[in-house]
């Protein structure tokens, strides 16, 4: 296998996964609507102005983030694996001198290149109304305040945009190894959504391990907590943006964004294995 | 002796199908071979076992037992694909491309250099008819034009083999010709052709060879003409006889030991008496047009 050629062919179907992504009335739906969401989270008169409006926008902005976040790169994965072989664009492919990893990888990154314009967007919009609002409080509080100060720090905004990024790569990759055993898109989708669920709430299973004696359910529930990524290392929302002494180590960071990587290369490996027999 | 494009021995691939992994044999210990530039058919009812045949030829399926080489090498190496173009049965294609830019995305896919991939792009979709509509989105193409557009982008990076999964099917007669000429055109330049079908009347005039297969079996492998033509009958074809040299013929026959087994008038098929009709309607019209412009 030569890996120039490998690379090459892995970014055409990237590419091409890509472009049929964003042309899905879907994708332009969600995104149409999450950012309606975070925009509308400025209208929530009921909370306090003042920095605690900043941190509603914020925390709002996140979620809706996350929970949109979510929803689309399960289904957008599952809609462009099936999409593949229902129209059978994939043995067309897939009957050229195209590896069949080349060809998932190509998926994957596809999907995953479609989450960082949605992040992107919803970032970039999430910012935007913070911007606005701060500047609307900075005007007010100017005379209260002694120095030009910024109350948000916008590189973290970013930040937490590119690990929800990370995760969203987990998933799409977790959704595509489902989808490489599945015969629909249903399953594949009510799968994944389960199993989004489990890596939400894996530091459960992490808490009870440590609580737990030496012996086989032990060992049982170190499998489980290591078969499951742990979608809590992502949230760190909290930490950023606001309180510069909570800020995380650039090492942190790094060591997330590692975590991310591994699982998300782990499953689509996985999903090799099965799609190597898989009748096309 | 020259290395067969398509070599296959006792090939036979079981499913498993159902919760029990109960086993249903597509293919049963096939043994064909293709030479290097014919054109074969593979024929056979639906359900026979040649898309699977087809599917294990291209690397898509792994046989149960059996090997299955193309021009030596074993198909299920991606290598052995490089020599290799497919046209699927009904294909369907990224709808938002133009036909230039899907036949340029599989030159890529298939490595083509870079320095030569507009002179490919532009030679076959010359070869298949479709350079006024190359610059089109799939989306608006018809039947016709997806499948000759789907055989552009099989021949783009040169293949020494090329796979047609039905390619006439659903396409009217004037495109099954269109499409037998290509696969004639593609003989002249050396290549070797496979293609299945069921509809037999086109096949007929096209390969060199045949192998029908049936439950997964091969029922007959040879030559056309071997196959068709009745070994112990001859058949003369004559014309301005009346009834007395008719009689006078027969008695010849008679007395020569033969026996006239049938007379029968000369047919045209359907297919043929169709085109030539549509053709010589289209010169009229395209003649018409030429004199309403001088005029």
């Amino acid at each position: 296998m030569n890996i120039t050629d490998s690379f090459t062919r892995i970014r055409l179907i990237a590419g091409t996964t890509f472009l049929e992504a964003v042309r899905q009335k879907f994708f332009n739906s969600l995104l149409l609507i999450s950012i309606a969401l975070v925009a509308s989270s400025t209208f929530f008169q009921q909370f306090d102005f003042g920095t605690g409006e900043l941190k509603f926008i914020t925390d709002f902005g996140f979620g809706a983030l996350f929970f949109f976040g979510s929803i689309l790169s399960i289904t957008a994965t599952t809609q462009l694996f099936f999409n593949e072989m229902e129209n059978r664009t994939a043995l067309t492919m897939l009957a050229k001198p195209v590896y069949k990893l080349e060809f998932l990888a190509g998926k994957f990154l596809g999907a995953h290149l479609l989450m960082l314009c949605f992040t992107l967007v919803i970032t970039l919009v999430l910012s935007g109304i913070l911007y606005w609002r701060e500047m609307v409080l900075l005007e007010r509080l100017g005379n209260e305040l002694t120095s030009n100060v910024s109350l948000i720090r916008y590189g973290d905004v970013f930040l937490f945009g590119f690990l929800q990024w990370m995760k969203f790569g987990i998933i799409a990759a977790f959704t595509l190894f489902v989808a490489s055993f599945s015969n629909t898109n249903l399953y594949t989708i009510v799968v994944s959504f389960f199993m989004l669920i489990i890596c939400q709430l894996q530091y459960i299973v992490r808490d009870t391990y440590s609580g737990m004696e030496a012996g086989w359910e032990r060992i049982l529930v170190l499998g489980l907590g290591l078969i499951f990524p742990n979608f809590q290392l992502f949230n760190i929302g909290d930490q950023l943006v606001f309180d510069v002494e909570k800020a995380p180590a650039v090492s942190t960071v790094l060591q997330i964004t590692g975590y991310g990587a591994v699982y998300s290369i782990a499953f689509v490996l996985l999903a090799q294995v099965n799609f190597r027999r898989r009748e096309i | 002796m020259a290395t067969p494009a398509i070599c296959i021995q006792n090939l036979t691939k079981d499913f498993a199908v159902g919760m029990r992994g109960m086993k249903l044999r597509a293919v049963e210990d096939l043994c064909l071979e293709v030479g290097d530039n014919e054109i074969f058919g593979l024929l056979g009812p639906n359900g026979s076992g040649k898309s699977t045949t087809i599917k294990i030829i291209l690397g898509l399926l792994e046989a149960s037992t059996g090997n299955c080489e193309i021009y030596g090498k074993p198909s299920k190496l991606v290598d052995a694909r490089r020599s290799v173009g497919f046209l699927p049965e009904a294909p369907y294609f990224y709808r938002y491309l133009t036909g230039r830019e899907l036949v340029r995305y599989y030159a890529r896919i298939c490595m083509v250099a870079r320095a030569e991939i507009d002179a490919a792009v532009d030679s076959v979709i010359k070869l298949v008819g479709m350079t006024e509509a190359a610059d089109r989105r799939v989306g608006t193409y018809s039947k016709g034009m997806l499948q000759r557009i789907g055989l552009a982008q099989s021949l783009v990076h040169d293949p020494q083999l090329v796979i047609l999964d039905e390619p006439t099917a659903g396409v009217d007669p004037l495109g099954s010709a269109a499409i037998a000429e290509i696969v004639r055109e593609l003989k002249r330049r050396g290549k070797t052709i496979l293609l299945s079908s069921h509809l037999l009347a086109q096949i007929e005039g096209l390969c060199d060879r045949v192998a029908i297969l049936h439950r997964g079996k091969l029922v007959r492998e040879g030559l056309v003409d071997d196959l068709v033509q009745e070994k112990d009958a001859e058949s003369l074809v004559v014309q301005g006889l009346n009834d007395e040299g008719r009689a006078a013929v027969e008695a010849e026959i008679k007395a020569q030991g033969g026996r006239l087994a049938r007379v029968e008038r000369p047919r045209l098929s359907l297919d043929a008496y169709f085109l030539k009709e549509v053709h010589q309607r289209e010169i009229e019209h395209v003649t018409q047009q030429e004199g309403g412009e001088e005029l």
